[in-house]
């Protein structure tokens, strides 16, 4: 990375770890445990877009980060950080499981599958009697110690792994996933196990998703069925088209959006859901290429990015 | 008869679809440093062979040997891994990625332990050799085609192929740009001491750089032999050559 890239992209990190560290405990310091959270988990749905797979089981994943830290903290009592760890690491190895059988299909089958196994999770979850039926769990605080900084620990957790898959996404790995995208059969002719690559990157954004579970379990100290329906992985999506699919920070900026508008739409009642679908369409439609895109291409000199640079025109007047 | 020292032999492939016997007992081997054509007329069975041989395509009888190894039903990653690599007729490159990136997914292939400068030394060193080191910036897909074309085979040089398979290279080049692929295929041949499989309409081209042909028709082999002995076969040119190769 060059200093450049280093500057536009630890400067928001940092004013964003620095206002969690400000605000005091409120509704305002909720929204941004919100936002952080909902933020990590569109950019775990992106991560799986990198190969070209839309992951509607997102929500799984995140509820077994949130049940796995659940329970170690409330049964076990384990340390709050191991807890934390456990949570990625539980919802990655069920997502290796899960993505070597499932990886196999493309397109709607795995979009199909992926939903029905959150489904299943979600099921699953309210018949077990130790993980809480229909009512969940409560009581998963974090350490006394710790209650005034959650909100700068979340945000800083955040960052990292915010940090950590743009890390993933630009490394040779990552263009091989970008490649497998565009082109599968040409990634497999060239000897790379595609198949492994899809697994090893699903299990990669799984574990993100199981430490954005556990981070909402100790935030709202609450954990219930309910909380990962299939909504959660439909919201993911929402975010991350309205925040742009293209950058990083497109989830980022398509959390805080969505969740800002939702927390002002809660004053309308019942027309909640319609304000808060009317914001969706509506960004859709305005900016195509979602908030970042748009900023982007404001950005950029009027005419917008030169399709054909001087070494293209060369070739095509030789 | 070469059986041992071939680097890519067929035993009797065969493949069909429903009633379709695309390919049918087909006895093909292809020795180092050599430039092998394969040719037919639409439908011979071309690209069912090319995707027999490279693992898309598994074969209803008949073996498959890679360097006296028998892979018959191997997928196309393990095959890749023994040194045989192919493009497809359409499109093989990453349109949406930057020509660096291209090369770069070839090198990773054949790098898969090393990190960073070995991969970058070869995405160079690809790049110079197809003269694609002014365009490494520049989107894949926004290239002229005939550089898309070189993306391509560029892709699959970067993994260092010892048998390299070309469906229709040439398709859509002009004159200056098939004369630059043929002196690359022969720098491939001569100087990496690799082989080349070439799937190729351009006749004029095949008869140039090829060392052997094979001619398939309707899913057999119906000759094999240096250019000039397959110029001269009776059964080639009533089937297939006739007047295109005389028009050159």
């Amino acid at each position: 990375m060059d200093n450049h890239a280093i500057l536009k992209a630890g400067a928001p990190a940092v004013l964003a770890i620095a206002l969690a560290a400000v605000l005091p405990a409120s509704y305002a310091s909720n929204l941004l445990n919100w936002i952080a959270i909902a933020a990590l988990i569109a950019a775990s749905l992106r991560m799986v877009l990198l190969f070209g797979e839309l992951n509607f089981g997102t929500a799984a994943f995140v509820s077994i980060g949130a049940y796995t830290a659940g329970l170690l903290t409330t049964r076990f009592e384990l340390p709050f950080l191991a807890a934390i760890l456990a949570a990625g690491v539980m919802a990655a190895l069920v997502s290796i499981l899960f993505g070597y059988v499932t990886l196999r299909i493309k397109g709607p089958y795995f979009k199909l599958i992926g939903f029905a196994f959150a489904e299943v999770v979600r099921l699953c979850c309210t018949q077990i009697d130790w993980l809480g039926g229909n009512s969940g769990m409560v009581g998963i605080f974090p350490p006394a110690g710790l209650d005034a900084w959650y909100g700068t620990f979340v945000m800083t957790v955040v960052v990292l792994m915010l940090v950590g898959l743009y890390a993933v996404e630009r490394s040779d790995f990552g263009k091989v996933l970008t490649a497998i995208r565009d082109n599968d059969a040409v990634v497999r002719t060239v000897g790379i196990d595609v198949h492994r690559a899809k697994v090893i990157c699903f299990a990669i954004a799984c574990f993100a998703a199981g430490i954005a579970g556990s981070l909402q379990a100790f935030a709202n100290t609450v954990i219930s069925p309910g909380d990962f329906g299939v909504l959660l992985s439909i919201m993911a999506l929402a975010y991350l088209k309205v925040g742009g699919e293209e950058s990083i920070f497109g989830p980022v900026a398509g959390a805080a959006l969505l969740i800002l508008l939702g927390s002002v739409a809660l004053s309308f009642g019942a027309g909640e859901h319609v304000f808060y679908g009317a914001a969706i369409v509506l960004s859709v439609l305005i900016m195509p290429k979602g908030i970042v895109g748009m900023v982007d291409g404001l950005l950029r000199r009027p005419g917008g990015p030169a399709a054909s640079t001087p070494a293209i025109r060369e070739a095509r007047g030789q | 008869m070469t059986d041992t020292t071939a680097l890519l032999r067929t035993e009797a492939l065969t493949r069909r679809f429903g009633g379709l016997l695309a390919v049918s007992n087909l006895d093909m081997d292809i020795r180092p440093n050599e430039i092998l054509g394969l040719i037919g007329p639409n439908g011979a069975g071309k690209s069912t062979t090319f995707n027999l041989i490279s693992g898309f395509h598994k074969p209803t009888a008949g073996r498959l040997f890679i360097g006296g190894r028998d892979v018959t039903g191997r997928s196309p990653e393990q095959i890749s891994r023994l040194g045989l690599v192919r493009t497809f007729q359409h499109g093989s490159l990453m349109r949406g990625m930057t020509v660096r990136d291209n090369l770069l997914v070839g090198a990773v292939g054949a790098l898969p332990q090393a990190r960073g400068e070995p991969r970058r030394a070869r995405v160079a060193e690809t790049a110079k050799r197809l003269r694609l080191t002014a365009y490494l910036d520049e989107r894949a897909g926004n290239l002229p085609h005939g550089l898309q074309r070189l993306v391509s085979i560029g892709i699959a040089v970067a993994t260092g192929p010892r048998v390299l398979c070309l469906d229709e290279p040439l398709t859509g080049l002009n004159q200056s740009e098939v004369a630059g692929i043929l002196d690359l295929f022969r720098s491939i041949r001569d100087e990496d001491g690799s082989s080349i499989l070439l799937v190729e309409h351009n006749m004029k081209a095949v008869m140039q750089v090829c060392d052997r042909i094979v001619v398939l028709h309707h899913g057999q082999k119906l000759a094999s032999g240096t250019p000039a002995e397959i110029g001269r076969d009776e059964a080639v040119i009533s089937a297939y050559l006739g007047k295109r190769h005389d028009s050159h």
